[in-house]
Formats: C-alpha cells, sequence, structure tokens
C-alpha cells in the first residue's frame, strides 16, 4: 500500500505512514482550520491499511500542542487500532513527549484509558530511538 | 454533599445496565444490539470527559501564557520607558559637553589677545618704573623720555587693540552661549552667526591647518533659534574633525547657503574628508550609532544635529557625498520658524 506523507506546516503535523513497514508517525503541532480537510484523508488511508490483514503496527504519535478537535480525532484514531488488535492484530503506540512535559504525560494516560489491547507505551524523551 | 459533573449520565448509564440485565432475561435476542449502544455510550461518556480536562487544561495554559505575556509586555514598556529616559539625559550631556567643549574654544580664542595685552602692560609698568625712577634721581634726560613715549604709544596700542579683541571674542561668544542656553527664538543675520560659532572652533580647526569657508547671502535674516543652529554647525565640524579628516590632512569645509525661495534657507556643509561607506549612511543619524566606539565616540554628535534640524528649526537633514569625495550634509529649515 502506498506509503502517506503529508508535510508540517504551522498548525498541522508530519505524517508518516509506512504502511508496508508496519510504522506509523505523526508529529509536530496540530491545531489545523478545518480538521475534517486535514484528517478526512488520513482516517481514509489508515482504514483501508487496517481493513487488509497484516503484520504488527507500530504508531509513533509525539505531538508539542494540539487542539481539542485533533484530540477527539486522535480518539477515534485510537478506537480504529483498538478494533484492529481486537481482530487480532498485534498494535503499539508510543505515545512519545519532551522531558519534563506533564502535561502531555497526562494527555496520553488519559488517551490510554480506554485501550485494552492495543499495547501503549508513554516514551519520555522525545524522538529518542524513533526510526 | 457531593458534586459530579457528570452525575446524569453515570445515572443514565447505571439504569441502562439494570435495563440490560432484565433484556438479557426477556429479550435475549435484543441483548447483543442493547449492550453495543450501552458500549457506545459510555465510550462516548468517557470521551467527554476526557475533552472537557483537556479543553479545561488548554485554556488554564492559555491563561497563563497570556498572564506572562501581559507580565513580559510590561517589562519590555518599562525598559522602553527607562532606556528613552537614559537616551535623553545622553542626549543632554552630549549637548552640554559640546557647550564645554566651545567654552574651551573660546577660552583659548581669548587666551592669545588677553596674554599679548599683560605682556605690553607688564612691559609698559616696567618703562613706567624706569621712567619715575630716573626722574626722582634727577637723570631724566630727553632721549630716555622719546623713547618712554615710544613705548608707550606702541603698547598702548597693541593693549587696546587686543583687549577690544578679546571683548569682540567675548561679545561673540555670550551670544552664542546664550542661545545655547535659553533656546531663545529670535532674528539673527545668519552670515555673521554662522562666523561667531565658528570662532570657537577656531583653536581645533587651526591644530589640524583646517580651513572653512562660508558662502551666505548677506543680509539674509533667519528668524528662528540661533542656539540650534549654532549647535548643528559645532556638531558638524567635530564630525569632520573625528571623522572625515585623516591625521595629516589638511581638511577643507564649505558651507555654502543658499535660498531657493524666499522662505526656504538651505545650508549645505561639505567636508573633503573620507567620506562616509554608503551602508551606514542610512545611520549615521540614529542614536548610539558609532564608529568610534571605545575611542571616545558617542555615537550621539550627529543624532542631535537630527534631533536639532528636525526639532526647533523644523526643518529636514539630508547625508551624501561619496566614499572619498568627502561628507555632504543638506539642511533645509523655513527662514521664519512656524510656529511664532
Amino acid at each position: 500500500m502506498e506509503r502517506l506523507t503529508i508535510a508540517p506546516t504551522g498548525r498541522t503535523p508530519a505524517i508518516d505512514f509506512d504502511f508496508d513497514g508496519g510504522v506509523l508517525r505523526l508529529s509536530g503541532e496540530s491545531y489545523p482550520d478545518d480538521v475534517a480537510t486535514f484528517f478526512g484523508p488520513v482516517f481514509g488511508a489508515l482504514r483501508g491499511f487496517l481493513a487488509e490483514p497484516g503484520g504488527p503496527v507500530r504508531f509513533d504519535i509525539e505531538l508539542v500542542y494540539f487542539n481539542s478537535s485533533s484530540a477527539k480525532a486522535l480518539m477515534n484514531i485510537f478506537q480504529m487500532l483498538e478494533e484492529a488488535a481486537r481482530g487480532g492484530r498485534a498494535v503499539t503506540v508510543n505515545w512519545r513527549f519532551e522531558d519534563g512535559d506533564d502535561a502531555m504525560r497526562e494527555f496520553g494516560e488519559d488517551f490510554s484509558e480506554d485501550l485494552e489491547e492495543v499495547t501503549f507505551n508513554l516514551v519520555e524523551g522525545g524522538s529518542g530511538g524513533a526510526a | 454533599m457531593s458534586f459530579n459533573l457528570f452525575d446524569a449520565e453515570e445515572k443514565a448509564i447505571e439504569r441502562a445496565k439494570a435495563l440490560g440485565e432484565r433484556i438479557a432475561l426477556d429479550a435475549p435476542e435484543c441483548s447483543a444490539g442493547f449492550n453495543e449502544l450501552l458500549e457506545a455510550f459510555t465510550r462516548s461518556y468517557r470521551e467527554q470527559r476526557r475533552l472537557v480536562r483537556f479543553s479545561d487544561r488548554l485554556q488554564a495554559q492559555l491563561a497563563t501564557l497570556n498572564q506572562e505575556l501581559e507580565r513580559r509586555r510590561q517589562e519590555a514598556e518599562t525598559a522602553l520607558a527607562r532606556l528613552q529616559e537614559a537616551q535623553e539625559v545622553l542626549v543632554q550631556s552630549e549637548k552640554l559637553a559640546s557647550l564645554g567643549a566651545l567654552v574651551a574654544g573660546v577660552a583659548h580664542e581669548i587666551n592669545t589677545p588677553v596674554g599679548i595685552a599683560v605682556s605690553c602692560a607688564s612691559h609698559l609698568a616696567d618703562a613706567t618704573g624706569k621712567l619715575k625712577a630716573l626722574t626722582e634721581q634727577g637723570g631724566l634726560g630727553r632721549n630716555d623720555f622719546n623713547r618712554y613715549l615710544a613705548t608707550a604709544t606702541d603698547t598702548t596700542a597693541l593693549i587696546l587693540a587686543n583687549c577690544e579683541r578679546a571683548a569682540q571674542l567675548i561679545n561673540s561668544f555670550k551670544q552664542v552661549a546664550v542661545d545655547r542656553a535659553s533656546a531663545e527664538r529670535r532674528s539673527f543675520a545668519l552670515d555673521a552667526y554662522i562666523q561667531e560659532t565658528l570662532v570657537s572652533l577656531q583653536p581645533r580647526l587651526r591644530q589640524g591647518n583646517h580651513a572653512v569657508s562660508v558662502d551666505c547671502p548677506p543680509g539674509l535674516t533667519v528668524d528662528g533659534f540661533p542656539g540650534a543652529l549654532s549647535q548643528i554647525l559645532t556638531n558638524l565640524v567635530m564630525n569632520s574633525l573625528q571623522h572625515g579628516f585623516e591625521p595629516g590632512h589638511e581638511g577643507r569645509i564649505a558651507i555654502t547657503v543658499t535660498q531657493p525661495d524666499p522662505d526656504t534657507v538651505v545650508l549645505a556643509y561639505a567636508d573633503d574628508g573620507r567620506g562616509i561607506p554608503a551602508e551606514i549612511m542610512p545611520k549615521v543619524f540614529d542614536p548610539f550609532f558609532t564608529t568610534r566606539r571605545g575611542e571616545g565616540g558617542s555615537g550621539l554628535g550627529l543624532h542631535v544635529v537630527h534631533n536639532l534640524v528636525v526639532g526647533p528649526l523644523k526643518g529636514g537633514i539630508t547625508v551624501g557625498g561619496a566614499p572619498g569625495q568627502g561628507a555632504l550634509f543638506t539642511i533645509t529649515f523655513p527662514r521664519v520658524a512656524p510656529g511664532a
């Protein structure tokens, strides 16, 4: 499946979904003017990818700032991942945040509440180890 | 009594769970569908809680940032006000310093005629003492008396001429100094006033053998602020001496006054020094801009010039010339200052 890359702008994050490698990355800031315009294609591609059977998936998220709409969009993505995991796929989410960013840590903890089958890791220290 | 923001939702979930148990017993074929709806509602309730918490947190961050922003804005404004005060103080002290230089220049100028007068007077006193002694001894001859008369005639003429010169210098300086200190408005003959200002600069100009030529329409009377004009000329000359002329260069300064129309005066000040590099030309009037920091340059000389031209003179100043061909300052101002 074709790789999806979207360059970051001041208001939207960088997207790099390497579907064949099973590594999805989302990083930067997210407060798009129109959530549907930005997240619509991202959701479409992700839904298509998860609908097909495949190997393990790793989702790296490294956000510095995001607004409420983006939070809801993230919860929708997590729900899609959780369903895939319930379907038997190995899914790992790495929630990365900068050293000492307690707010981002708590947001990550909040998001992980609803995830039972997805492995959710809180990774402090930014992009260390991300490929 | 504890308050729960989501009390209604939680009670609804409890009731739905109880209902689910009844449905499992009474209508088991509906049970799976019902549980799915219940799960969706429960998840939506958790997401709502999360979003509210999330949104509160963002707004708290925003409020903190706003406070921080306001605090910094106030800090910046305070700093700016302090800086402006300090700048004002420095500009004033620069004006005082150049008044001091003017006093020193005039003192030096006056020293020469006063010195000559003193030595002539002392010579005359000696000759008179000798004449008195000869008279008392009864040995005064015709030749002695004639010699004394010649000496007295020469010395008194010199004393008179030099005292007059000193008085003239003091007069012209007095006017310049009073104008400088008072910033009072009056009518004055431009040509003579330029010359009077240059007198106080003569010692500095003579040191390097620099020459100033003035070409001003005779009889041109300006109604305005002579003190400002005097300060402007002094600072321009000091600028030529400090920056324009290389050591050993015998500089030429030309001050040319023209009247494009009866109500406008254009004073062109040109030197034949090094000139001002094009890249620093836009900055020469900025406060504290100097190419001689650490060598006594305050960076205020031309700033004061600019202030006085646009301030009291209500005019404009441009800088020109080319590197190697000297600097040119052109000051245009109304002959009669507005706001009389």
